[in-house]
Protein backbone atom coordinates (compact mmCIF):
# COMPACT_ATOMS: atom_id res chain seq x y z
CA UNK A 1 0.00 0.00 0.00
CA UNK A 2 1.21 3.54 -0.77
CA UNK A 3 2.07 5.17 2.29
CA UNK A 4 0.43 8.24 3.05
CA UNK A 5 3.25 9.99 5.04
CA UNK A 6 7.32 9.04 3.42
CA UNK A 7 9.81 10.44 5.09
CA UNK A 8 13.31 10.14 3.00
CA UNK A 9 16.59 10.50 4.11
CA UNK A 10 16.00 13.37 5.95
CA UNK A 11 18.61 16.22 8.11
CA UNK A 12 17.83 19.03 9.87
CA UNK A 13 20.44 21.56 11.26
CA UNK A 14 20.03 24.76 13.83
CA UNK A 15 23.24 26.62 13.07
CA UNK A 16 26.06 24.12 13.41
CA UNK A 17 23.62 21.78 15.94
CA UNK A 18 22.15 18.47 14.31
CA UNK A 19 19.04 17.90 15.59
CA UNK A 20 18.01 15.21 12.78
CA UNK A 21 20.04 12.70 11.72
CA UNK A 22 19.07 11.00 8.33
CA UNK A 23 15.68 9.86 9.23
CA UNK A 24 13.75 8.24 6.63
CA UNK A 25 9.80 6.82 7.47
CA UNK A 26 6.77 5.66 6.37
CA UNK A 27 3.53 5.90 7.63
CA UNK A 28 0.96 3.46 6.15
CA UNK A 29 -2.71 4.95 5.96
CA UNK A 30 -4.82 4.26 9.09
CA UNK A 31 -1.76 3.72 11.19
CA UNK A 32 -1.66 5.61 14.41
CA UNK A 33 1.85 6.72 15.11
CA UNK A 34 3.51 7.88 18.39
CA UNK A 35 6.83 9.56 19.43
CA UNK A 36 8.73 9.10 22.46
CA UNK A 37 11.75 10.30 23.33
CA UNK A 38 13.10 12.72 26.16
CA UNK A 39 13.30 16.42 25.45
CA UNK A 40 15.72 17.69 22.97
CA UNK A 41 15.08 13.86 21.44
CA UNK A 42 13.88 15.87 18.03
CA UNK A 43 10.91 14.46 17.94
CA UNK A 44 8.87 17.70 17.45
CA UNK A 45 11.22 18.87 15.36
CA UNK A 46 10.38 15.90 13.33
CA UNK A 47 6.76 16.01 13.37
CA UNK A 48 7.05 20.13 12.11
CA UNK A 49 8.88 19.17 9.03
CA UNK A 50 6.60 17.19 8.18
CA UNK A 51 4.26 20.34 7.07
CA UNK A 52 7.22 22.13 7.20
CA UNK A 53 6.37 24.75 9.80
CA UNK A 54 10.65 23.88 10.23
CA UNK A 55 12.15 23.79 6.71
CA UNK A 56 14.36 20.39 6.64
CA UNK A 57 17.72 20.62 5.66
CA UNK A 58 17.86 17.84 3.52
CA UNK A 59 15.79 14.74 2.36
CA UNK A 60 12.44 14.88 1.25
CA UNK A 61 8.73 14.89 2.67
CA UNK A 62 5.73 13.03 0.62
CA UNK A 63 1.98 13.14 2.47
CA UNK A 64 -0.52 11.85 -0.01
CA UNK A 65 1.57 11.79 -3.57
CA UNK A 66 3.37 15.39 -2.86
CA UNK A 67 6.91 15.13 -2.66
CA UNK A 68 8.51 18.01 -1.32
CA UNK A 69 12.74 18.41 -1.01
CA UNK A 70 14.01 19.99 1.69
CA UNK A 71 16.08 22.98 2.30
CA UNK A 72 14.60 24.72 -1.09
CA UNK A 73 13.44 27.88 -2.24
CA UNK A 74 10.82 29.70 -4.83
CA UNK A 75 7.28 30.08 -5.49
CA UNK A 76 7.20 26.54 -7.19
CA UNK A 77 8.34 25.14 -3.36
CA UNK A 78 6.36 27.03 -1.54
CA UNK A 79 2.96 26.11 -3.63
CA UNK A 80 4.03 22.35 -2.67
CA UNK A 81 4.57 23.21 0.54
CA UNK A 82 1.15 24.97 0.66
CA UNK A 83 -0.38 22.19 -0.58
CA UNK A 84 1.35 19.75 2.11
CA UNK A 85 -0.42 21.81 4.29
CA UNK A 86 -3.37 21.18 3.20
CA UNK A 87 -3.42 17.39 3.09
CA UNK A 88 -2.43 17.73 6.91
CA UNK A 89 -4.18 19.18 10.19
CA UNK A 90 -1.87 20.21 13.14
CA UNK A 91 -2.28 20.41 16.50
CA UNK A 92 -0.05 22.39 18.73
CA UNK A 93 0.39 21.99 22.61
CA UNK A 94 -0.50 25.56 23.39
CA UNK A 95 -3.77 25.06 21.00
CA UNK A 96 -3.14 28.44 18.92
CA UNK A 97 -6.76 28.68 18.83
CA UNK A 98 -7.27 32.48 17.17
CA UNK A 99 -8.74 34.81 20.33
CA UNK A 100 -10.41 37.22 18.41
CA UNK A 101 -12.84 34.81 16.66
CA UNK A 102 -15.40 32.38 17.92
CA UNK A 103 -14.95 28.32 17.81
CA UNK A 104 -17.06 27.94 15.15
CA UNK A 105 -15.39 31.09 13.04
CA UNK A 106 -12.03 29.23 14.15
CA UNK A 107 -12.97 26.14 12.61
CA UNK A 108 -14.84 27.06 9.43
CA UNK A 109 -11.69 29.66 8.95
CA UNK A 110 -9.59 27.46 7.24
CA UNK A 111 -11.90 25.74 4.70
CA UNK A 112 -13.39 29.13 3.87
CA UNK A 113 -10.48 31.37 3.34
CA UNK A 114 -7.62 28.97 2.25
CA UNK A 115 -9.63 26.57 0.71
CA UNK A 116 -12.20 29.25 -0.86
CA UNK A 117 -15.07 27.05 0.32
CA UNK A 118 -18.58 27.93 0.16
CA UNK A 119 -19.75 29.35 3.74
CA UNK A 120 -22.51 27.16 4.52
CA UNK A 121 -21.12 23.87 3.50
CA UNK A 122 -18.10 24.91 6.12
CA UNK A 123 -20.45 25.92 8.80
CA UNK A 124 -21.98 22.40 8.00
CA UNK A 125 -18.81 20.39 8.26
CA UNK A 126 -17.47 22.76 11.22
CA UNK A 127 -20.32 22.01 13.31
CA UNK A 128 -20.39 17.96 12.18
CA UNK A 129 -16.28 18.10 13.82
CA UNK A 130 -17.37 20.35 16.75
CA UNK A 131 -20.36 17.58 17.60
CA UNK A 132 -17.36 14.99 16.97
CA UNK A 133 -15.44 16.64 19.61
CA UNK A 134 -18.12 17.44 22.11
CA UNK A 135 -18.17 21.13 21.81
CA UNK A 136 -21.19 22.34 18.85
CA UNK A 137 -22.76 23.84 22.56
CA UNK A 138 -19.83 26.04 22.46
CA UNK A 139 -19.24 27.04 18.85
CA UNK A 140 -20.59 30.77 19.55
CA UNK A 141 -18.08 31.28 22.52
CA UNK A 142 -15.04 33.02 22.45
CA UNK A 143 -12.25 30.87 23.20
CA UNK A 144 -11.19 32.90 26.33
CA UNK A 145 -14.28 31.34 27.72
CA UNK A 146 -12.93 28.15 26.90
CA UNK A 147 -10.88 25.27 29.73
CA UNK A 148 -7.85 24.18 28.36
CA UNK A 149 -8.82 20.78 27.04
CA UNK A 150 -12.17 22.09 25.43
CA UNK A 151 -9.96 24.66 23.67
CA UNK A 152 -7.48 21.37 22.93
CA UNK A 153 -10.41 19.53 21.35
CA UNK A 154 -11.78 22.50 19.51
CA UNK A 155 -8.12 23.07 17.65
CA UNK A 156 -8.44 19.03 17.02
CA UNK A 157 -11.86 20.34 15.05
CA UNK A 158 -10.25 22.90 13.76
CA UNK A 159 -7.96 20.80 12.04
CA UNK A 160 -10.36 18.21 11.09
CA UNK A 161 -12.39 20.56 9.08
CA UNK A 162 -9.74 20.99 6.77
CA UNK A 163 -10.24 17.22 5.66
CA UNK A 164 -6.83 15.96 6.03
CA UNK A 165 -5.04 13.07 5.23
CA UNK A 166 -2.79 13.12 8.12
CA UNK A 167 -3.54 14.61 11.65
CA UNK A 168 -0.11 15.66 13.65
CA UNK A 169 -0.19 16.07 17.33
CA UNK A 170 2.46 18.09 19.17
CA UNK A 171 2.80 16.84 22.28
CA UNK A 172 -1.65 17.85 22.64
CA UNK A 173 -1.59 17.14 26.32
CA UNK A 174 1.34 18.60 27.86
CA UNK A 175 -0.12 22.50 28.61
CA UNK A 176 -3.12 20.86 30.08
CA UNK A 177 -3.91 20.30 34.15
CA UNK A 178 -4.32 16.73 34.60
CA UNK A 179 -7.90 16.28 34.82
CA UNK A 180 -8.19 17.69 31.60
CA UNK A 181 -5.93 15.18 30.10
CA UNK A 182 -8.48 12.36 29.75
CA UNK A 183 -11.52 14.45 27.76
CA UNK A 184 -8.51 15.09 24.92
CA UNK A 185 -7.22 11.65 24.47
CA UNK A 186 -10.47 10.04 24.48
CA UNK A 187 -11.52 12.46 21.41
CA UNK A 188 -7.90 11.31 19.99
CA UNK A 189 -8.86 7.70 20.82
CA UNK A 190 -12.29 8.08 18.94
CA UNK A 191 -10.45 9.71 15.84
CA UNK A 192 -8.18 6.70 15.69
CA UNK A 193 -10.50 4.29 16.07
CA UNK A 194 -12.19 6.58 12.83
CA UNK A 195 -9.53 5.37 10.72
CA UNK A 196 -7.75 8.46 11.09
CA UNK A 197 -3.97 8.71 10.02
CA UNK A 198 -2.01 10.38 13.03
CA UNK A 199 1.41 11.40 14.67
CA UNK A 200 1.49 11.97 17.76
CA UNK A 201 4.39 13.41 19.89
CA UNK A 202 3.70 12.59 23.23
CA UNK A 203 4.50 11.62 27.00
CA UNK A 204 1.05 9.97 27.80
CA UNK A 205 2.73 6.31 27.91
CA UNK A 206 -0.70 4.84 28.52
CA UNK A 207 -2.01 6.29 24.98
CA UNK A 208 0.66 5.19 23.05
CA UNK A 209 0.34 1.62 24.84
CA UNK A 210 -3.71 1.47 23.97
CA UNK A 211 -4.07 3.54 20.70
CA UNK A 212 -0.79 3.29 18.69
CA UNK A 213 -0.53 1.02 16.01
CA UNK A 214 3.82 1.62 16.32
CA UNK A 215 5.61 3.71 18.99
CA UNK A 216 9.34 5.39 17.63
CA UNK A 217 11.86 6.02 20.27
CA UNK A 218 14.18 8.98 19.27
CA UNK A 219 17.05 10.21 21.02
CA UNK A 220 19.91 12.71 19.70
CA UNK A 221 17.99 13.16 16.22
CA UNK A 222 17.53 9.54 15.07
CA UNK A 223 14.82 6.65 15.41
CA UNK A 224 16.24 4.35 17.80
CA UNK A 225 13.49 2.17 18.18
CA UNK A 226 10.16 0.94 15.76
CA UNK A 227 7.93 -1.45 17.15
CA UNK A 228 4.58 -2.54 18.17
CA UNK A 229 3.47 -1.33 21.65
CA UNK A 230 3.18 -4.60 23.00
CA UNK A 231 7.17 -5.57 22.10
CA UNK A 232 8.18 -1.93 22.88
CA UNK A 233 6.97 -1.63 26.49
CA UNK A 234 7.29 -5.45 27.59
CA UNK A 235 11.24 -5.62 25.76
CA UNK A 236 12.53 -2.65 24.70
CA UNK A 237 15.62 -3.99 22.35
CA UNK A 238 17.56 -0.22 23.14
CA UNK A 239 18.77 0.11 26.57
CA UNK A 240 18.12 3.91 26.20
CA UNK A 241 14.13 2.79 25.28
CA UNK A 242 14.34 1.14 28.45
CA UNK A 243 15.74 3.82 30.35
CA UNK A 244 12.81 6.19 28.89
CA UNK A 245 10.63 3.39 29.90
CA UNK A 246 11.81 2.77 33.42
CA UNK A 247 11.58 6.28 33.82
CA UNK A 248 8.01 6.91 33.12
CA UNK A 249 6.74 3.94 35.12
CA UNK A 250 8.38 5.43 38.13
CA UNK A 251 6.87 8.88 37.11
CA UNK A 252 3.62 7.34 37.22
CA UNK A 253 3.37 5.82 40.35
CA UNK B 1 -25.89 26.07 51.71
CA UNK B 2 -25.91 23.81 54.54
CA UNK B 3 -25.60 20.31 53.05
CA UNK B 4 -28.22 18.43 55.66
CA UNK B 5 -30.58 21.06 56.15
CA UNK B 6 -30.58 22.58 52.52
CA UNK B 7 -31.28 26.22 54.14
CA UNK B 8 -29.63 28.94 52.86
CA UNK B 9 -26.64 30.26 54.48
CA UNK B 10 -27.78 33.86 55.63
CA UNK B 11 -24.28 35.52 57.34
CA UNK B 12 -21.61 36.05 54.95
CA UNK B 13 -18.03 34.88 54.81
CA UNK B 14 -15.13 36.15 55.94
CA UNK B 15 -13.80 36.89 52.54
CA UNK B 16 -17.32 38.75 51.47
CA UNK B 17 -17.13 40.73 54.40
CA UNK B 18 -13.50 41.72 53.69
CA UNK B 19 -14.90 42.18 50.13
CA UNK B 20 -17.47 44.61 51.38
CA UNK B 21 -15.51 46.85 53.61
CA UNK B 22 -13.00 47.59 50.44
CA UNK B 23 -15.88 48.17 48.15
CA UNK B 24 -17.01 50.58 50.60
CA UNK B 25 -13.55 51.98 51.07
CA UNK B 26 -13.19 52.87 47.42
CA UNK B 27 -16.82 54.13 46.96
CA UNK B 28 -16.15 56.66 49.99
CA UNK B 29 -12.74 57.75 48.07
CA UNK B 30 -14.52 58.37 44.29
CA UNK B 31 -17.18 60.39 46.10
CA UNK B 32 -14.98 62.52 47.68
CA UNK B 33 -12.69 63.01 44.61
CA UNK B 34 -15.63 64.12 42.78
CA UNK B 35 -16.21 66.59 45.83
CA UNK B 36 -12.85 67.38 45.43
CA UNK B 37 -13.42 68.36 41.47
CA UNK B 38 -16.87 69.95 42.33
CA UNK B 39 -14.93 72.42 44.42
CA UNK B 40 -12.03 72.71 42.29
CA UNK B 41 -14.51 73.75 39.38
CA UNK B 42 -16.59 76.27 41.30
CA UNK B 43 -13.22 78.29 42.46
CA UNK B 44 -12.00 78.26 38.88
CA UNK B 45 -15.57 79.65 37.82
CA UNK B 46 -15.43 81.93 40.59
CA UNK B 47 -12.15 83.06 39.73
CA UNK B 48 -13.27 84.65 36.28
CA UNK B 49 -17.29 85.18 37.51
CA UNK B 50 -16.39 89.05 38.59
CA UNK B 51 -18.14 88.19 41.53
CA UNK B 52 -16.70 88.97 44.75
CA UNK B 53 -17.07 87.32 48.25
CA UNK B 54 -16.01 88.22 51.76
CA UNK B 55 -14.15 86.42 54.30
CA UNK B 56 -14.01 88.06 57.58
CA UNK B 57 -12.09 91.39 57.28
CA UNK B 58 -10.64 90.35 53.41
CA UNK B 59 -12.60 90.49 49.95
CA UNK B 60 -12.29 88.41 47.35
CA UNK B 61 -12.92 89.01 44.06
CA UNK B 62 -13.15 87.37 40.77
CA UNK B 63 -11.81 88.58 37.93
CA UNK B 64 -14.33 90.77 35.19
CA UNK B 65 -14.60 89.11 31.64
CA UNK B 66 -16.91 90.83 29.20
CA UNK B 67 -20.06 88.99 29.59
CA UNK B 68 -21.37 90.79 26.89
CA UNK B 69 -18.23 89.75 24.41
CA UNK B 70 -18.77 86.58 25.02
CA UNK B 71 -22.40 86.26 24.20
CA UNK B 72 -21.45 88.02 20.60
CA UNK B 73 -19.03 85.31 19.89
CA UNK B 74 -20.48 82.38 21.08
CA UNK B 75 -21.60 81.24 18.29
CA UNK B 76 -18.64 82.14 15.56
CA UNK B 77 -16.29 80.48 17.86
CA UNK B 78 -18.21 77.67 18.28
CA UNK B 79 -18.43 77.29 14.94
CA UNK B 80 -14.62 75.91 14.77
CA UNK B 81 -15.24 72.92 16.46
CA UNK B 82 -16.32 71.12 13.05
CA UNK B 83 -13.33 72.12 11.71
CA UNK B 84 -11.08 71.11 14.70
CA UNK B 85 -12.66 67.71 14.65
CA UNK B 86 -12.61 67.42 11.63
CA UNK B 87 -8.65 67.89 10.78
CA UNK B 88 -8.19 64.99 14.13
CA UNK B 89 -10.08 62.38 12.47
CA UNK B 90 -8.41 63.14 8.98
CA UNK B 91 -5.23 63.46 10.79
CA UNK B 92 -5.51 60.49 12.52
CA UNK B 93 -6.50 58.09 9.48
CA UNK B 94 -3.35 58.94 8.20
CA UNK B 95 -1.37 58.43 11.14
CA UNK B 96 -2.57 55.26 11.82
CA UNK B 97 -1.74 54.23 8.21
CA UNK B 98 1.39 55.75 8.33
CA UNK B 99 2.07 54.12 12.16
CA UNK B 100 1.00 50.43 10.71
CA UNK B 101 3.60 50.61 7.75
CA UNK B 102 6.22 51.96 9.98
CA UNK B 103 5.71 49.56 12.35
CA UNK B 104 5.81 46.28 9.47
CA UNK B 105 8.86 48.01 8.67
CA UNK B 106 10.47 47.94 11.79
CA UNK B 107 9.81 44.32 11.67
CA UNK B 108 10.91 43.64 8.20
CA UNK B 109 14.22 41.94 7.24
CA UNK B 110 14.81 43.84 4.42
CA UNK B 111 17.57 46.47 5.18
CA UNK B 112 16.00 49.14 2.98
CA UNK B 113 12.63 48.90 4.49
CA UNK B 114 14.12 48.61 8.04
CA UNK B 115 15.70 51.76 7.35
CA UNK B 116 12.93 53.52 5.29
CA UNK B 117 10.77 53.19 8.45
CA UNK B 118 13.38 53.95 11.11
CA UNK B 119 13.95 56.75 8.79
CA UNK B 120 11.02 58.33 8.92
CA UNK B 121 10.13 58.13 12.79
CA UNK B 122 13.51 59.55 13.42
CA UNK B 123 13.47 62.76 11.12
CA UNK B 124 10.05 63.47 12.29
CA UNK B 125 10.55 62.55 15.86
CA UNK B 126 13.66 65.18 15.76
CA UNK B 127 11.71 68.17 14.43
CA UNK B 128 8.94 70.34 15.93
CA UNK B 129 5.30 69.67 14.54
CA UNK B 130 5.33 73.34 14.24
CA UNK B 131 8.17 73.46 11.82
CA UNK B 132 6.37 70.65 9.77
CA UNK B 133 3.12 72.58 9.62
CA UNK B 134 5.19 75.34 8.21
CA UNK B 135 7.00 73.54 5.87
CA UNK B 136 4.44 71.86 4.06
CA UNK B 137 2.66 75.00 4.12
CA UNK B 138 5.11 77.93 3.61
CA UNK B 139 8.35 76.03 2.18
CA UNK B 140 7.03 73.53 -0.18
CA UNK B 141 5.92 76.99 -2.70
CA UNK B 142 9.15 77.86 -3.05
CA UNK B 143 9.11 74.65 -5.05
CA UNK B 144 5.96 75.38 -6.73
CA UNK B 145 3.80 72.86 -4.69
CA UNK B 146 0.99 74.83 -2.94
CA UNK B 147 -0.65 73.04 -0.55
CA UNK B 148 -3.82 74.62 1.58
CA UNK B 149 -3.54 75.25 5.25
CA UNK B 150 -6.16 72.22 5.75
CA UNK B 151 -3.92 69.72 3.82
CA UNK B 152 -0.54 71.23 4.75
CA UNK B 153 -2.17 70.82 8.80
CA UNK B 154 -3.66 66.81 8.13
CA UNK B 155 -0.31 65.91 6.19
CA UNK B 156 1.69 67.53 9.39
CA UNK B 157 0.18 66.40 11.75
CA UNK B 158 -0.70 62.74 10.25
CA UNK B 159 3.06 62.57 9.62
CA UNK B 160 4.13 63.48 13.16
CA UNK B 161 1.45 61.45 15.05
CA UNK B 162 2.24 58.51 12.81
CA UNK B 163 5.93 58.61 13.47
CA UNK B 164 5.07 58.78 17.43
CA UNK B 165 2.16 55.82 17.11
CA UNK B 166 4.20 53.40 14.76
CA UNK B 167 5.56 52.13 18.34
CA UNK B 168 2.25 51.51 19.40
CA UNK B 169 1.34 49.19 16.22
CA UNK B 170 4.88 47.43 16.52
CA UNK B 171 4.18 46.59 20.57
CA UNK B 172 0.43 45.67 18.92
CA UNK B 173 2.30 43.44 16.25
CA UNK B 174 4.62 41.78 18.40
CA UNK B 175 2.16 41.40 21.33
CA UNK B 176 0.69 38.73 18.53
CA UNK B 177 2.38 35.15 19.69
CA UNK B 178 4.26 33.01 17.51
CA UNK B 179 1.76 30.47 17.56
CA UNK B 180 -0.75 32.61 15.96
CA UNK B 181 1.53 32.71 12.82
CA UNK B 182 2.27 28.82 13.10
CA UNK B 183 -1.66 28.23 13.26
CA UNK B 184 -2.26 30.07 10.52
CA UNK B 185 0.77 28.73 8.37
CA UNK B 186 -0.37 24.57 9.21
CA UNK B 187 -4.04 25.31 7.73
CA UNK B 188 -2.28 26.45 4.72
CA UNK B 189 -2.69 30.45 5.45
CA UNK B 190 -0.45 32.77 2.68
CA UNK B 191 1.71 35.50 4.85
CA UNK B 192 -0.29 38.21 3.49
CA UNK B 193 -3.88 36.03 4.62
CA UNK B 194 -2.34 35.31 7.66
CA UNK B 195 -1.49 38.88 8.50
CA UNK B 196 -4.71 40.26 7.41
CA UNK B 197 -6.73 37.49 9.29
CA UNK B 198 -5.08 36.47 12.09
CA UNK B 199 -2.46 39.01 13.44
CA UNK B 200 -3.67 42.52 12.27
CA UNK B 201 -7.13 42.14 14.15
CA UNK B 202 -5.30 41.25 17.03
CA UNK B 203 -2.55 43.68 16.80
CA UNK B 204 -5.04 46.31 16.33
CA UNK B 205 -7.34 45.27 19.27
CA UNK B 206 -4.04 46.08 21.04
CA UNK B 207 -3.76 49.31 19.88
CA UNK B 208 -6.91 50.70 20.40
CA UNK B 209 -6.71 52.31 23.52
CA UNK B 210 -3.27 53.94 23.26
CA UNK B 211 -4.26 55.70 19.72
CA UNK B 212 -7.05 56.70 21.64
CA UNK B 213 -4.99 58.56 23.52
CA UNK B 214 -3.28 60.00 20.84
CA UNK B 215 -5.97 61.34 19.14
CA UNK B 216 -7.43 63.10 22.03
CA UNK B 217 -4.12 64.33 22.10
CA UNK B 218 -4.14 65.35 18.48
CA UNK B 219 -7.24 66.86 18.71
CA UNK B 220 -5.13 69.96 21.19
CA UNK B 221 -2.22 69.63 18.36
CA UNK B 222 -4.65 70.58 16.15
CA UNK B 223 -4.71 74.38 17.30
CA UNK B 224 -1.26 74.43 15.69
CA UNK B 225 -2.84 74.40 12.04
CA UNK B 226 -4.09 77.75 13.05
CA UNK B 227 -0.92 79.11 12.25
CA UNK B 228 -1.54 78.86 8.86
CA UNK B 229 -3.95 81.39 9.15
CA UNK B 230 -6.62 79.55 6.58
CA UNK B 231 -8.06 76.65 8.39
CA UNK B 232 -10.85 78.37 10.63
CA UNK B 233 -10.75 75.81 13.60
CA UNK B 234 -11.19 76.78 17.20
CA UNK B 235 -8.25 78.69 17.77
CA UNK B 236 -7.90 80.27 14.81
CA UNK B 237 -11.59 81.73 15.45
CA UNK B 238 -10.37 82.48 19.61
CA UNK B 239 -7.71 84.17 18.74
CA UNK B 240 -9.12 86.22 15.38
CA UNK B 241 -11.94 88.02 17.64
CA UNK B 242 -9.36 88.03 20.52
CA UNK B 243 -6.92 90.12 19.13
CA UNK B 244 -9.88 92.45 16.87
CA UNK B 245 -11.25 93.38 19.92
CA UNK B 246 -8.74 93.31 22.70
CA UNK B 247 -10.26 90.41 24.31
CA UNK B 248 -8.02 87.81 24.10
CA UNK B 249 -9.03 86.81 28.03
CA UNK B 250 -12.35 85.59 26.96
CA UNK B 251 -11.96 84.56 23.63
CA UNK B 252 -8.82 82.04 24.73
CA UNK B 253 -11.34 80.60 27.62
CA UNK B 254 -13.45 80.38 25.51
CA UNK B 255 -11.88 78.59 23.13
CA UNK B 256 -10.30 76.10 26.12
CA UNK B 257 -13.51 75.62 27.53
CA UNK B 258 -14.37 73.95 24.30
CA UNK B 259 -11.60 71.95 23.89
CA UNK B 260 -11.48 70.75 27.59
CA UNK B 261 -15.10 69.61 26.70
CA UNK B 262 -13.88 67.96 24.14
CA UNK B 263 -11.52 65.61 25.84
CA UNK B 264 -13.98 65.24 28.25
CA UNK B 265 -16.40 63.77 25.52
CA UNK B 266 -13.55 61.69 24.22
CA UNK B 267 -12.38 59.86 27.27
CA UNK B 268 -15.49 58.98 28.01
CA UNK B 269 -15.95 57.16 25.06
CA UNK B 270 -12.64 55.60 25.22
CA UNK B 271 -12.93 54.46 28.81
CA UNK B 272 -16.34 52.37 27.45
CA UNK B 273 -14.55 51.10 24.37
CA UNK B 274 -12.07 49.92 26.81
CA UNK B 275 -13.96 48.18 29.28
CA UNK B 276 -15.87 46.35 26.67
CA UNK B 277 -12.69 45.38 25.15
CA UNK B 278 -11.07 43.74 28.56
CA UNK B 279 -14.50 41.57 28.56
CA UNK B 280 -12.67 39.81 25.64
CA UNK B 281 -16.40 39.77 23.40
CA UNK B 282 -16.31 42.48 20.25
Amino acid sequence: MVPVVKISNLDKFFGHLHVLKNISLEVAERQVVCLIGRSGSGKSTLLRCINFLEEPSHGSIEVDGIIVAGGEKGSKHRQLVHDVRLKTGMVFQEFNLFPHMTVLENVIEGPVIVKGMDKKKAIELGEENLDRVGLLFKKDEYPMRLSGGQKQRVAIARALTMEPRVMLFDEPTSALDPELIGEVLNVMQKLAKAGMTMLVVTHEMGFAREVADRVLVMSEGEIIEDAKPSDLFNNPKDPRTKALIDRYRSGEQ
Amino acid sequence: MHIFTGKQDTSKSQAELLYDIQLRKERQFRANVALSWFVLLAILIFAFSGASITIGSTTYSGIQVDTQFIRDNLSFIAGGLGETIRISILSILLAMALALLAALGRLSTVPPIYALSTFYVSLIRGTPLYLQIFFFFLALPQLGIVLSGLVSGVLALGLNYGAYMSEIFRAGLSSVGKGQREAAMAIGMTPTQTMRRVILPQALRFAIPPVGNEFIAMTKDSALVSATGFVHELMWRATKVGRAQFHNLEALIMAAIFYWIVTLLLTYVQSIIETRLSKGDR
